[in-house]
């Protein structure tokens, strides 16, 4: 019997008559129905069985006259299996029971949709406002089907959120909403006596845009990927393969093998890139900027390779749901592999420079440490569990693309803290070349002239589920999607990996110093929204206004030409 | 002569500082695989922002005059060192504990300013000033009591001239401390800890703009070379030639050499926790104690 088979039996022994249904079109999903008062039975159930929590996805089922629905997802890494519980309630009675006291790393999943659905979690610890800015008016819930996706509630003066109480003896340092070490707004209240963090409270998600929203009500299956992949400016290959992915399971859809190679190599690509860039970014916070430049350097190499390749640096535009767009040809394959060596020289320098550091080491070793218990607690995924000695990755566990057929390490340290982040990242450099060099291989050898997509035949039933996890290079990214009609998902949910790793940004924060605060933050790598704005104001007459997409090509490329 | 002497320091130092900054980041870039800015972009950087407005986010007096107090107690010192070995006009009416005052109200105001700018960073920040100042001020006053100690008269000429007038082991132990202590007297990397960029946006000059903050970074650019310039006086004077033009052209190559040397380290270390820091300070000042010992043992 399978795991998979044993796990439905046990929950249908277990729950009796709250089990409402289990089914699941691919081997290694479990999408299960229960009744709302056996919620916190079956999740107790499944992490005693060794689940990780990843998710969970609020939508309104109203078409269907079934009210508001909450899906809980857990992932059995060891099984290669993930089970998706799903349970309903009433329109006037909204109330679920809440995950988070034993499983605290569902905290912003449901504090999300008591502000987007307007749902209650009963014993919550903190039902705090996390996503809707501090102005929205109570009452409006923007993911309930009769709000439109570009509604904007007039702006209200002179309402704050309100942080907690600080510790007494602590003052507060603001960091952010701006700040030289956040990349992009996010607010940390940090309570420091002298120069030691007491504590810390985050307010964040100020430049939410929405995309969930957008997808269900005015765009189709076949145009998701390209806004999927505009989540994130780094790992935007992940959203887009992770979305197609999520749709061709619950299509039951199987893509042409070559597809799934050219998708794998984009996504190590894309993987080189991140982890230089953030070497860069790490060398950086704690004032050592000689490895940013150099690390950036490197990178540029990769950019390039990306740009000859798609037509693009970043936001490859590779991926549709049923396969790719472009091929990899043997010429372009040569040109990725005298890249590769490349990087791989200039890597290998870098990394002895960086490795042997003893003033690295006092800035990072025992920095930012959370035991492996707390990491389990957390959910952390990514490099930053993988420092803490979870032995985890989506591309092994939950095998996708052609990750079944490339052998890599799955790189592992034990010490805890930013130390461990950083050479598991280097480390991966490494494996991420390997694998490329495997994929082309095998494009030259056997998957010569294989299409590279294929279209769905008739539309897609509405009503499946299909659910997938990416490995992006900060960790793991799991998609959900619930086929709806209008050749468009009903709900669409992205969790990005740091969704999960910055719940425990203040565990991991408390008892260092100040002056750590950024290589730790740091240290998760935090994607915030990727939305920057290129602003122009006239200083005479204060008007302002946004440089468009071809304003700013033409000025980028302008400059280019000229060097 | 003696008069004249004293506008020759404020020219000389006030002409090359802004400069030195130029080659420190010129190297720096080249160690970055940069092409860096071209070495007078400093005198530009400090033209541009006198043009600029002067913020006073702070409110008040003491954030408003604190940077051209800062910046004439920083040009004061520099009046009374003898540039050459040659003690000026008002070497009579001071001693090396006038130097050390001068150069302390010089990091005082600083301090005060960043004090009465009301920001949370620059308070973080004139805190950690503090604690720096406060364990290497010792250090500075180590190296110029060893001077004294070796020829017995409290003049800033002796004690910069005394420091090597013999080269026994308190002369050799007193260069490895002020070595030891250059990148954090240079306030580079891995001592940049004040104004640390990305942990607490630039400390105490945060808050500043325009010419204020010009007047800032002036006296940051003097300061460095000051101590650049000691390093040279005190521990290579006797390489000096008496040609008050020829010493003075060596000099410059020589600071110029250990600007090489600061921008070397810098771009190569990470920055330090204060903590550490601390630590790395308590060690130099104990070695500086040592030093002035075997000095007044006549070693």
């Amino acid at each position: 019997m399978s795991r998979k088979e044993e796990l439905l039996n046990l929950l249908k022994d277990k729950l009796r008559g709250k089990f409402l249904a289990g089914s699941s079109l691919e081997d290694k999903r479990l999408f299960i129905d229960i009744k709302k008062e056996a919620l916190v039975e079956t999740a107790s159930l499944l992490m005693k069985e060794g689940a990780r929590y990843q998710m969970g996805v609020g939508y309104e089922a109203k078409k269907n006259g079934q009210g508001l629905a909450m899906v809980h997802t857990f992932a059995f890494d060891a099984d290669s299996l993930l089970v998706a519980i799903r349970a309903l309630t009433t329109e006037d009675k909204p109330e679920f029971d809440s995950l988070t006291p034993f499983i605290p790393g569902a905290g912003w999943s449901e504090r999300e949709y008591i502000d987007l659905l307007g749902l209650h979690f009963k014993n919550h610890p903190n039902p705090k406002r996390l996503v809707l800015s501090d102005d929205w008016p109570e009452g409006i819930y923007p993911l309930r089907q009769d709000v439109p996706y570009d509604l904007m509630p007039p702006s209200a003066e002179e309402v704050a959120f309100r942080l907690d109480e600080a510790p007494p003896g602590s003052s507060i340092i603001p960091f952010g909403p701006f700040h030289a070490c956040l990349h992009e707004p996010a607010h940390f209240a940090v309570y420091v006596d002298g120069e030691e963090i007491k504590g810390c409270e985050y307010r964040g998600f100020m430049v939410h845009r929405g995309i969930e929203k957008l997808a269900a009500t005015e765009l189709t299956y076949n145009e998701i990927p390209f806004v999927a992949e505009r989540i994130c400016g780094i790992c935007g290959s992940v959203h887009s393969v992770n979305y197609a992915q999520a749709v061709e399971a619950a299509s039951g859809l199987k893509i042409p093998r070559r597809a799934e190679f050219i998708r794998t190599i984009m996504l190590e690509i894309e993987r080189l890139h991140s982890h230089l860039m953030w070497l860069g970014v790490a060398g950086h916070l704690i004032g050592f900027d000689t490895v940013f430049m150099q690390a950036w350097r490197i990178r540029e190499k990769i950019m390039w390779l990306a740009e000859s390749l798609t037509g693009n640096r970043k936001t490859y535009g590779m991926v549709i749901v049923g396969g790719v767009r472009r091929d990899i040809d043997l010429t372009k394959a040569d040109l990725i592999k005298k890249t590769l060596s490349e990087v791989e020289k200039d890597m290998l320098a870098l990394e002895k420079a960086i490795i042997k550091d003893k003033a690295i080491h006092r800035r990072t070793k025992g920095v930012g440490y959370l035991s492996r218990e707390k990491a389990v607690e957390w959910n952390l995924v990514g490099p930053v569990a993988r420092a803490r000695g979870l032995d985890m990755d989506a591309r092994r566990d939950h095998r996708y693309a052609a990750y079944d057929e490339v052998k890599f390490d799955v790189v592992v340290a034990d010490s805890g803290d930013v130390w461990g982040t950083l050479v598991v990242r280097i480390k991966e450099i490494y494996e991420a070349i390997k694998i490329i060099h495997q994929c082309l291989g095998k494009l030259a050898s056997e998957l010569q002239g294989s299409p590279l997509a294929i279209e769905i035949e008739g539309p897609v039933p509405a009503g499946q589920q299909g659910l997938s996890v990416v490995e992006a290079p900060r960790g793991e990214a799991v998609h959900y999607v619930l086929t709806g009609d209008d050749n468009r998902p009903e709900r669409w949910r992205v969790r990005a990996p740091t969704y999960p790793n910055l719940q425990a940004v203040p565990d991991m924060l408390l008892n260092n110093k100040l002056a750590d605060f950024p290589i730790i933050v740091g240290s998760i790598d935090p994607c915030i929204s990727c939305t920057d704005r290129v602003a122009v104001i006239d200083r005479k007459t204060a008007a302002d206004r946004i440089l468009s997409r071809q304003e700013l090509e033409k000025l980028s490329r302008e400059v280019r030409s000229k060097t | 002569m003696k008069v004249v002497a004293v506008f020759v320091n404020l020219i000389y130092f006030l002409l090359l500082a802004p400069f030195l900054e130029g080659v420190m980041r010129k190297l720096t870039a080249w160690i970055q695989s940069r092409k860096g800015p071209p070495l007078y972009q400093p005198y530009l950087d400090l033209l541009k922002l006198l043009g600029k407005e002067n913020l006073n986010s702070g409110g008040n007096w003491a954030f408003r005059l604190a940077p051209i107090l800062s910046f004439s107690s920083m040009l004061a010192a520099i009046a009374l060192i003898p540039l050459t070995g040659q003690a000026n006009i008002l070497a009579h009416s001071s001693d090396l504990m006038t130097l050390i005052y001068f150069l302390t109200l010089s990091g005082f105001c600083l301090l005060v300013g960043a004090l009465g700018s009301g920001n949370p960073f620059a308070a973080v920040g004139a805190s950690r000033e503090m604690m720096t100042t406060v364990m290497l001020e010792p250090v500075l006053a180590m190296l110029l009591i060893l001077g004294t100690v070796r020829i017995g008269n409290f003049s800033l000429s002796a004690a910069v001239s005394g420091v090597a007038v013999s080269r026994g082991g308190s002369y050799f132990l007193m260069l490895v401390v002020y070595l030891l202590a250059l990148q954090a007297f240079a306030a580079r990397q891995p001592f940049d800890i004040a104004e640390a960029e990305v942990e607490i946006l630039e400390g105490p000059y945060m808050e500043y703009s325009g010419p204020n903050y010009a007047l800032l970074r002036y006296t940051l650019n003097l300061k460095r070379m000051f101590y650049a310039w000691l390093l040279v006086s005190c521990f290579l004077s006797f390489i000096l030639p008496a040609n008050f033009l020829f010493s003075l052209l060596l000099q410059t190559v020589l600071i110029i050499v250990v600007f090489v040397l600061i921008s070397l380290i810098g771009a190569t270390h990470p920055r330090f926790r204060i903590d550490q820091a601390l630590k790395y300070y308590a060690l130099l000042l104990i070695l500086a104690l040592i030093a002035v010992g075997l000095a007044v043992k006549g070693w």
